[in-house]
């Protein structure tokens, strides 16, 4: 069985599973018709829909993060090749991630860290 | 080096993680008890499972222009990733799959969380909902990079992203031992994505509930069983990849990885007990400051450890 | 083989408890706190995860409409039941649990709305008519559990009884379906997306207000029509509005109600906030409800006061019992809200083991360890830290005394004042001095029935939640915690018309 296989075996039996508990549910329930409901507003009537263009106030955290995701990117296959490329992929490496804190100290001090 | 590949593994390693989070509640609840007065005891430890059955006989629940294809979508992506995580991680001598990317593999399902959390926050169309849904977020954004950077140690530790070469790697001396702050941040970050205890922020109970409030039947019986299915995962994740996988003294490799499993898992139960959540408002910016670098420098350890063999 | 009916026996042994608790019903929730501990009844913060509706207080007319939208957002297996006084509490559970392990009384709450709009009655049938219900004697006349179980076994041997429940549900599964195979199921939410694809087309903030999904709802809003008996939720709900924040961004404005029925929340507050992502931006204070029979209500937390300034005698050690408890309610509950429930339900053991009676020797080591795990916790005072500064000379400038102007600090001051005042009261639990009102604060503050401290520390609230985020501004109202009960309270009442 190839990784592969096993992954998409795996995600059957996860989703024959999690049909099976809707399928259960769905013999057991007790009553057929969904009532319409409100969602929870301490007792009171929603005055709008919630989905909505949401003030994320943290958005400038997301940018830092991406910079590192793209870092992880190299960081992964990097873990392999440190024996094999030597003392230079190890400089280069930590040189990179220095440059990236440097930046995160600068956005810290900034304030993009807080948003209370 | 792990075994990979019969077939049976592909029922064995879902039902060992059920029975490992169950696990998990009943500790919990057991904890509950005792904090509560109550008897402590068998009976009080299964008491939680009740939810089950009743969670199947609820009615369907409707609200005004709920988005219900995202909602699905994302309760159920919770526990099905945590499911598909267990594909690299070896019980004993065995695993399902052992991929030259195995650590990788286990990072994406976790990241996978992100998007069903905030779709399951999505979706119900209501307020509380979508706040915990976009809390889940700032709190993955704070969590992340730590727990990215622990894996990373562990796999530079043995220079493979193969699970089943990290474990065998640690010969003798446990990466716990020689990388104490990623096996801390990855702790942490098995809580967190699990969203228990101190990172139960998504689900907090100051915005009724958050991603849970909304889910009923079903929904919410899958959604809080990823929780608790995350937990185990990560809980039997730790030990492959800092405590030594299945090696030790006398028994045998699948005890050994079951002693440790369980040894974790009591651990992050016992701890998601001792905090309160932790806001992502303040762990954001301690993470970054403090977390990241301390787990950067310690990435740097076992490179140059590397280097001088 | 009835398989459902053996899951509802089963399950009803664990319910999960929405706890409703309306003002003047503090004695009531303690009461059924301390017994859903005891009997490991976990308590939901949302109908759509409970079980059972647990009225806790007297009739609020005010707050029948609330308890009416709990009541219809909890989906079957269900039951609703009212405990007026605390004695009340324990056979209400018990009929709330008998309710729910019955199949027949469970089948008929999970009737689907249709055409049978009267055979709902009560349930779901229209509001104005469970109103009727409500006032009419034989339903609530004798009041507690028996009676509730009285008007819960309406929901199948009442008024509507001649009609056959199969029927009620055969019909309707044929139209409604389960909501996500059923056609008109399929109407709301097939096209909630494309609202949203409107709504994100809105670029450019000026041209929202068409309400890009708007037409689609009114879909929805037929929809619920076809349901019957739904109008007041309509799915034509308008889309959020944008409006101008303090970072110069036009994004969209939630408005979203604290309380009246909130968890870990002061009973019959309601604060109106308007939100932008998370930030409160706009805080409107409601009117606390009042109850119709003004000596229906004695605000349990500071009742030993308003005995004293009546004239009963009332010892100091009963009033130091009181406070004590009071604070342990209060950091209980701030506990909850800072997401640390382990450590919530010891606050609230103490404070039920303090109201029994509890001596001195057999609180003050639990106290001691609380104050050395909450009290000293660098965690919470991290997490807690510059929430809510109100300075000694703010609080005193709103008319507040009490543990919130001595603390003169923000959230971690004010929760490490009440765990040092507790401390400082244990000597005194037995002390059989008369209690004289002018010496002794009640908990939130000096007694005066012409300025209950509450009212002032409602009024310090709007100020300090403008601009905080929504997590920080449960934290402040949880760390002031007023007493809504103390506005309405007998003496209070008499006072303010004179």
């Amino acid at each position: 069985m190839s990784g592969t296989t096993a992954a998409l075996s795996l995600l059957a039996v996860a989703l024959v599973a999690v049909g099976g508990v809707y399928g259960a549910a769905w013999a057991a329930r007790i009553g057929s018709g969904a009532p319409d409901s409100a969602p929870f507003g301490s007792g009171l009537e929603p005055t709008e829909h919630a989905v909505s263009r949401f003030h994320v106030r943290w958005y400038t955290v997301t940018m830092l993060f991406l910079a590192f995701d793209m870092e992880m990117v190299f960081m992964y296959p990097w873990t392999r090749v440190i024996s094999a490329m030597g003392p230079s992929a190890v400089i280069e490496m930590f040189v990179f991630l220095a440059v990236l804190v440097t930046g995160v100290v600068h956005a810290w001090r900034e304030g993009a860290l807080r948003w209370t | 080096m792990v075994e990979a590949g019969a077939w049976w593994t592909l029922l064995a390693a879902p039902g060992l993680l059920v029975v490992l989070a169950a696990l998990a509640v009943a500790g919990n609840a057991v904890l509950d008890a005792r904090d509560a007065g109550r008897p402590v005891g068998v009976a009080g430890a299964v008491r939680p499972f009740l939810g089950v059955p009743r969670a199947l006989v609820a009615q369907p629940r409707r609200l005004p222009a709920q988005d219900r294809l995202l909602w699905r979508t994302g309760v159920v992506t919770v526990p099905v990733a945590a499911v598909l995580s267990t594909l690299v991680v070896p019980f004993g001598g065995r695993v399902v799959a052992d991929p030259s990317v195995g650590v990788v593999w286990f990072n994406a399902m976790e990241v996978l969380t992100w998007a069903g959390l905030w779709l399951a926050g999505w979706g119900p169309n209501a307020a509380f909902s979508l706040i915990g849904g976009y809390r889940f977020l700032a709190q993955g954004l704070a969590y992340e990079l730590p727990l990215m950077f622990a894996l990373i140690s562990a796999a530079t530790g043995a220079e493979s992203l193969r699970v089943g070469d990290i474990a065998a790697a640690q010969d003798g001396l446990w990466y716990a031992v020689w990388m104490p702050v990623a096996f801390a941040a990855y702790l942490a970050g098995v809580l967190a994505f699990s969203f228990l205890g101190p990172f139960a922020y998504p689900a907090g109970r100051d915005l009724a509930g958050g991603v849970l409030g909304e889910v009923s039947g079903a929904d919410r019986l899958l959604l809080q069983a990823g929780r608790w299915l995350w937990l185990a995962s990560g809980a039997a994740m730790a030990v492959p990849l800092f405590l030594g996988g299945g090696a030790g003294p006398g028994l045998p490799s699948w005890a050994w990885s079951l002693v440790k499993t369980l040894l974790v898992l009591g651990l992050l139960v016992w701890v998601l007990r001792r905090l309160p959540v932790v806001r992502a408002d303040r762990y954001v910016e301690f993470a970054w400051v403090v977390l990241i670098p301390l787990t950067i420098a310690q990435a740097l350890v076992p490179a140059l450890v590397n280097l001088g063999r | 083989m009835d398989l459902t009916g053996l899951i509802l026996r089963v399950t009803a042994g664990r319910p999960h408890v929405l706890l409703a608790t309306v003002p003047g019903g503090a004695a009531v929730r303690l009461a059924a706190e301390r017994l859903l501990r005891a009997r490991d009844w976990p308590q939901a913060s949302t109908p759509a995860k409970a079980d059972l509706l647990l009225v806790a207080g007297p009739d609020l007319p005010e707050l029948r409409t609330a308890l009416e939208r709990l009541w219809r957002d909890m989906p079957a297996p269900r039951a609703r039941v009212h405990a007026r006084t605390p004695d009340e509490v324990e056979a209400a559970l018990d009929s709330g649990r008998a309710l729910l392990g019955s199949p027949a009384v469970q089948r008929e709450s999970a009737a689907p709305p249709g055409e049978a709009v009267g055979h709902r009655e009560g349930e779901h049938g229209a509001q104005e008519r469970h109103e009727g219900d409500d006032q009419a004697p034989g339903h609530d006349g004798d009041g507690g559990g028996e009676g509730e179980a009285g008007r819960a076994g309406d929901a199948h041997g009442g008024p509507d009884g001649e009609h056959a429940p199969h029927d009620a549900g055969q019909d309707t599964e044929a139209e409604h379906g389960d909501g996500r195979q059923a056609p008109d199921g399929q109407v709301p939410d097939g096209q909630a997306p494309d609202g949203h694809g409107d709504h994100g087309d809105n670029g450019n903030h000026g041209d929202h207000g068409g309400h890009g999904g708007h037409g689609d709802h009114g879909g929805h809003g037929g929809h619920g029509g076809h349901g019957g008996g739904q109008t007041d939720m309509p799915g034509g709900l308008p889309m959020a509005e944008p409006g101008a924040d303090r970072d110069g961004l036009t994004l969209d404005r939630l408005h979203l109600p604290l309380g009246p029925f909130l968890a870990d929340w002061p009973a019959g507050l309601t604060v109106r906030l308007v939100l932008q992502g998370d930030v409160v931006q706009r805080v409107d204070v409601d009117e606390p409800a009042r109850p119709s029979d003004d000596a229906a209500v004695e605000a349990f937390w500071v009742q030993p006061w308003l005995r004293a300034a009546s004239g009963e005698p009332v010892t100091v050690g009963e009033a130091v019992r009181r406070r004590a408890a009071a604070h342990l309610d209060s950091l209980g509950r701030l506990l909850a809200v800072a997401g640390w429930p382990a450590e919530a339900v010891r606050a609230g053991r103490l404070r039920d083991d303090l109201l029994s009676g509890a001596p001195r020797a057999a609180v003050a080591p639990r106290l001691e360890r609380l104050t050395r795990r909450v009290g000293r916790s660098r965690t919470l005072a991290w997490l807690t830290r510059g929430i809510g500064v109100v300075t000694a000379q703010k609080a005193r400038e709103a008319g507040a005394g009490g543990p919130a102007a001595r603390a003169d600090g923000d959230v971690t001051a004010r929760y490490r004042q009440w765990l040092a005042d507790i401390r400082h009261d244990l000597p005194r639990l037995e002390d059989p001095a008369p209690l004289d009102v002018a010496v002794e604060d009640s908990p939130r503050g000096p007694w005066s029935a012409e300025a209950p401290p509450s009212a002032a520390l409602i009024a310090l609230l709007p100020p300090l939640l403008e601009g905080a985020e929504l997590a920080a501004a449960r934290l402040v109202v949880a760390s002031l915690d007023p007493d809504p009960e103390e506005l309405v309270s007998r003496g209070v009442v008499e006072v303010a018309r004179g």
